[in-house]
């Protein structure tokens, strides 16, 4: 606590200049309002002296009353959150500065800011789109409070934007396409790789193919109907977005959860995790050809899910989390159970481990493959796995234990060599660490009730809720304005800040690194795919809810 | 008189039909084997006759940027290079159906007009994938084609003969695995580089370039190549254990040697 209010006073200090309005809205964050022509000296400030990092931009329609948007650019350090709040008049000429030559990532984040609430970024380097259609409307923005379905129809012959030039070398190149739809990908993404040869020389990226307009979605229903549609932002890591989304409303209504919930939310994530990674292993050992550690590490990974589905009734969606605690309890009987499997998991993954660092012909395939350094880790603002495999601990667990991880603590795993190797070695070590992390629990279990009970409305305020999810730091970025729904929603997932090494670092490697190198960074589209209105794949046509519920009942009767 | 059994010594056994079942049958018994080795459960044994079945009854679809006579004339010269091959070799340990001195360096070339067609497939399509995978496939040519070409002339010279009918005579009394243990090796790895298997197919390496060259191939061309590759299998064994295994005398120890053969192969597999 001592070290977060003395970030915090840095902070504040750095910031002095700009500050116009400063304030603790909770006791581990500080808000500072500052204009729109300081902020890019204010990033600067907090980016040199090595104040924590870019965590994400959230943005925001204050409404029609104030006439004002307003953008949060979210920095964190350990448990310190420090939000810059630029605001802006609603108009057609609301614009940011970019930030994207101080801090790289910060070009996903404004994109999304740039598309989703109409910000124009002045300075960027990217025009094109990334999530919303190609057909979409010029300036219409899904986020906006005014926005209406009736105007997303969609524009008869947008095509889609330009590739630019940069990468191109000679005459002899061409553009490989991967994705959508693409053998090496199971989810929809679309890179471009221009290559020379064998020799990729230029990458790009396109998503939103499964936009499902989730944070737009959260803003017409209520609390608890809302759990239940973040649980379904992932498939594979759905309990962390639960955990993430509760613990939130939970701060927000001032409730404490039951230390045995919390307790309970731990295991639950630690036994995702598990199957995360397994299910990742398997997906990186077919990219590199070596099929049977495919086969086998799935084989394994039925274990967590059988493990999963007997504690919480589901193999996937597990709904664990209710709002102020969890939905269910670990008898004596489960509590074998899960020992009996987490024994059998663990050695298998020690298996795997000596398999990841001695099959020769994997090791062809990752070791010095995709190397990051620290310092690129550290300026691609990477997460999770991916940021650990180059030293750099990015660990919400390690540096700001929430829930259980304060009676449970885990300690960090780390590698050193950034390649693909380091990234498989970490997320193997890591399962043996959850492993353990789960017998502790299994072995201390306290006592008590599950839930508490929660108000139906949310008292007024704004909240940040951060957890490690298998990919890394899943931050939600929460709002009440006291009723029965959320004001604003806002989801940075990990893979969107991870996207960065995959594009920087295919450039000047083999073609058939590639797909590894996707893979490297355990990417989940479904993670980045959150945003926009449903469009049906064939008729090319925007449908509202209702005609989407329709269309559902009608289909599975 | 002459010309029927010369017919059904072409058209049904040993060449032709007889060779495509065979061919399907090795083809079911490596994927039966991978699929053991990774802990599935593997296809039953009639999957690729299913699966010729289905892909001969579905549309062949070209696309706009293709040449018309090349694509449809390639499957077909392709698979002729194969069935061609097949004539000079001592299928099923009988007497080849045709046989004349240097007959081994022309089944040797015939086999390779398969990888030239599929090359010329990849280009002609002028699809992104085609293209990288038919460079691909062509540029691993020339890593595998010189030394597997070596490998088969040692036994020839050993036997002082190019007819591969003699070599074969020559070999049941002399076992080449032993006498000769590098060429054996080198052969092997050779034609595992020929039938472009792992780890030589990175012409067809699907999580990059999708299916390489045949990417734009459905229905039935992507059908003939297909029986193309199962009979430049069964060609392909046929020539290496008929040289190093003892040769091939009879349908009994065709089928031990090359089956044999054929494990060894999937066990080098590296997937």
């Amino acid at each position: 606590m001592k070290h977060i209010e003395e970030n915090l006073q840095k902070a504040e200090s750095l910031l002095v200049d700009w500050n116009k309005e400063a304030s603790h809205p909770e006791p581990s964050r500080l808000d500072v309002v500052v204009s729109v022509d300081d902020l890019r000296p204010a990033v600067k400030a907090l980016h040199d002296s090595h104040w924590g990092y870019l965590s994400a931009i959230t943005g925001m329609d204050l409404g029609a009353e104030s006439g004002q948007l307003e953008a949060l650019y979210h920095f964190c350090f350990g448990a310190a959150i420090t939000t810059l709040r630029v605001r802006q008049p609603r108009g057609a000429d609301a614009a940011v500065p970019t930030i994207e030559d101080i801090i790289p990532p910060a070009s996903f984040f404004e994109r999304e800011l740039r598309e989703m609430l109409g910000f124009h970024i002045t300075g960027a380097k990217f025009s094109e789109r990334l999530f919303i259609p190609d057909d979409w409307p010029e300036e219409v923005y899904p986020l906006r409070k005014d926005f209406d379905i009736s105007q997303a129809a969609p524009v008869e012959g947008r095509h889609a934007d330009e590739l630019p030039e940069e990468g191109v070398v000679g005459g002899n190149t061409f553009v490989v396409p991967i994705g959508p739809q693409h053998p090496a990908l199971k989810e929809p993404g679309h890179f471009e790789f221009t290559v020379d040869g064998e020799i990729v020389t230029g990458a790009r990226m396109r998503l939103g193919y499964a936009h499902r307009g989730i944070e737009k979605a959260a803003e017409s229903r209520n609390w608890i109907q809302n759990l239940y549609l973040f649980e379904r932002v992932c498939g594979i890591c759905s309990h962390t977005h639960a955990m993430a989304y509760s613990m939130g409303v939970e701060q927000l209504a001032k409730v404490e959860v039951p230390a045995r919930a919390h307790a309970i939310r731990e295991l639950v994530a630690g036994l995702e995790r598990i199957h995360s990674h397994l299910l990742w292993l398997g997906v990186a050992a077919h990219e590199a050809g070596f099929d049977t550690l495919f086969m086998y590490s799935w084989r394994d990974r039925e274990t967590v899910m059988n493990l999963l589905e007997r504690i919480t009734g589901n193999r996937v969606n597990y709904s664990a989390n209710v709002l102020g605690g969890v939905k269910c309890d670990i008898k004596e009987s489960l509590t074998k159970a899960i020992k009996e499997g987490i024994n059998f998991l663990e050695t298998r993954i020690r298996h795997y481990l000596q398999v990841v660092t001695t099959d020769a012909m994997f090791l062809n395939r990752t070791r010095n493959v995709g190397t990051i350094s620290f310092e690129e880790a550290e300026s691609f603002g990477l997460l999770g796995p991916t940021a650990r495999a180059s030293g750099l601990v990015r660990d919400v667990r390690v540096e700001a234990p929430y829930g259980a991880y304060r009676q449970f603590p885990i300690s960090a795993v780390t590698e050193t060599n950034g390649d693909l190797e380091a990234r498989c070695v970490v997320r193997l070590n890591e399962l043996l660490v959850s492993c353990f992390a789960i017998r502790t629990i299994l072995d201390n279990m306290p006592d008590g009730p599950l839930t508490v009970k929660m108000p139906r409305k949310i008292p007024a305020g704004e909240t940040i809720s951060r957890v490690e999810a298998p990919r890394g730091e899943l931050f939600y970025y929460i709002k009440s304005e006291g009723g029965e729904r959320p004001a604003r929603i806002h989801v940075r997932t990990p893979s969107l800040c991870n996207w960065v090494s995959v594009l920087e670092k295919a450039v000047g490697r083999q073609l058939a690194d590639v797909p590894m190198l996707i893979a490297g960074m355990d990417p989940c589209f479904s993670c980045n795919d959150r945003l926009v209105t449903v469009s049906s794949g064939t008729n090319r046509r925007t449908w509202s809810w209702s005609q989407l519920r329709e269309h559902g009942i009608e289909h599975y009767k | 008189m002459n010309t029927m059994s010369s017919l059904v010594s072409l058209l049904i056994f040993p060449a032709g039909l007889t060779l495509l079942v065979t061919g399907m049958l090795y083809e079911w018994v490596d994927r039966k084997l991978v699929a053991r080795f990774q802990n599935r459960t593997g296809p039953r044994w009639f999957q690729p006759f299913a699966d010729m079945v289905k892909l001969f009854g579905k549309e062949q679809i070209m696309p706009g940027t293709a040449g018309r006579f090349l694509f449809f004339a390639l499957p077909v010269v392709a698979i002729a290079g194969a069935l061609t091959a097949s004539l000079y070799v001592p299928f099923l340990g009988l007497q080849p159906v045709h046989s004349f001195a240097g007959d081994l360096i022309v089944t040797v070339y015939l086999l390779s007009l398969l990888t030239m067609c599929i090359g010329l497939a990849g280009w002609n399509t002028s699809s992104r994938f085609s293209l990288i995978g038919a460079t691909r496939a062509l540029t691993q040519m020339f890593a595998y084609e010189a030394p597997f070409l070596l490998a088969l002339l040692g036994p020839a010279l050993v036997a002082g003969s190019w007819q591969i009918n003699e070599i074969n005579h020559y070999a049941q009394s002399h076992w080449m695995a032993f006498t000769q243990p590098v060429g054996f090796i080198v052969a092997l790895i050779g034609l595992m580089g020929k039938l472009e298997l792992p780890p030589f197919d990175s012409p067809e390496a699907e999580t990059e370039i999708v299916a390489g060259a045949l990417t734009e191939y459905s229905g039935r061309g992507l059908a003939i190549f297909k029986l193309g590759k199962s009979i430049e299998l069964i060609v392909g064994i046929t020539l290496v254990s008929a040289f190093y295994l003892g040769g091939l005398n009879g349908p009994v120890p065709f089928l031990l040697k090359t089956l044999l053969v054929l494990v060894l192969m999937t066990l080098l597999k590296p997937c």
